[in-house]
């Protein structure tokens, strides 16, 4: 799709596609900025440093990837009552990886990124601290 | 405030979370006149036969620490609007449940899902409002307001009331 719109007397031409793995070019002028829609159901921008980090190209086109960090680590302080994923898989936005008793609430700690688990550094009933890592991505 | 009533459901954290996830507006409130998988903290059941009251909030986006303290205070706001309402004397089991008589009347689970910081967040509450009689393995530790006072409740007032309890009480620790 492709339109041109005007604001403050500056023209920008806007074109819309979707790339290979679902996520949306939007293509300003000559600048490209990509979307991806996690699993809470938003869109979220991902920045052309994501493709460094985590990049991957197929056919001509670089299919862009959400920016990642290379541990997840919890958010607060308290027991791990349950892991939800192996060594080995590969996690993608909103995928559940541990639930975490903490402050008298189940916490469900969620990827916010793209990557396969190389090591989980918690176990089940195991009580952590705030900033602890959780799991270590390749 | 807006509220989905359901006849029944597994959970009314389940589909509050399920909203939320779809973009549902915080304040959204799930009530179920019944649920089939009623749970609360590490997943224990939650017996929810009709006559109860069993609802859950989605919570405006809050830091964890407001989060906590209001699932403190839920606690609190139950028993104060169990006792205003009908001069019955409540005991708080910090930090979820609310006692009657030495029996569970109401339990509280909030649920957070969070990555980087906290995406989303529902509170569900389970008030025994109008269940007549509970079954063996549950009659000496659960007891509910029919019961209690022999004679039924109105649980859409009831719902009212607490929930405004709870935007009063988020508002005032947030400020």
């Amino acid at each position: 799709m492709q339109t041109t719109i005007k604001i403050d007397n500056k023209v920008y031409r806007i074109e819309i596609s979707e790339t290979e793995d679902d996520s949306l070019k939007v293509k300003v002028n000559d600048k490209d900025f990509f979307f991806t829609k996690n699993e809470l159901g938003k869109s979220r921008f991902t920045d052309s440093y994501a493709k460094n980090l985590n990049g991957e190209t197929k056919g001509n086109g670089i299919i862009v990837r959400e920016r990642i960090d290379k541990e997840i680590k919890s958010p607060l302080a308290g027991t791990i009552s349950s892991i939800a994923v192996k060594i080995g898989e590969t996690l993608k936005p909103g995928k559940k990886v541990a639930t975490l008793i903490a402050m008298k609430m189940e916490n469900e700690i969620i990827s916010e990124g793209y990557g396969k688990i190389k090591e989980i550094k918690v176990k089940e009933n195991q009580s952590v601290n705030s900033g602890d890592t959780l799991i270590i991505l390749e | 405030m807006i509220i989905k009533n359901y006849k029944i459901l597994k959970s009314t954290n389940l589909k509050a979370k399920e909203l939320a996830k779809k973009g549902a507006d915080p304040w959204t409130i799930v009530v179920a006149k019944e649920q089939t998988s009623g749970y609360g903290r590490k997943k224990t059941a939650w017996s929810s036969p009709k006559g109860g009251l069993y609802f859950s909030a989605i919570l405006p986006k809050s830091n964890i620490d407001d989060l906590q303290t209001l699932t403190i205070l839920a606690a609190f706001i139950c028993a104060k609007t169990i006792k205003e309402n009908f001069n019955l004397e409540t005991f708080i089991k910090l930090p979820n449940d609310v006692w009657i008589n030495g029996k569970k009347v109401a339990g509280i689970l909030t649920e957070n899902i969070i990555g980087r910081e906290v995406k989303l967040s529902v509170m569900g509450i389970g008030l025994n409002t109008n269940i007549k009689k509970f079954p063996k393995d549950l009659e000496n530790i659960a007891t509910s307001l029919r019961i209690e006072l022999g004679k039924e409740v109105d649980n859409g007032k009831l719902l009212k009331q607490i929930i405004e309890g709870l935007k009063e009480q988020l508002r005032t620790i947030s400020e």
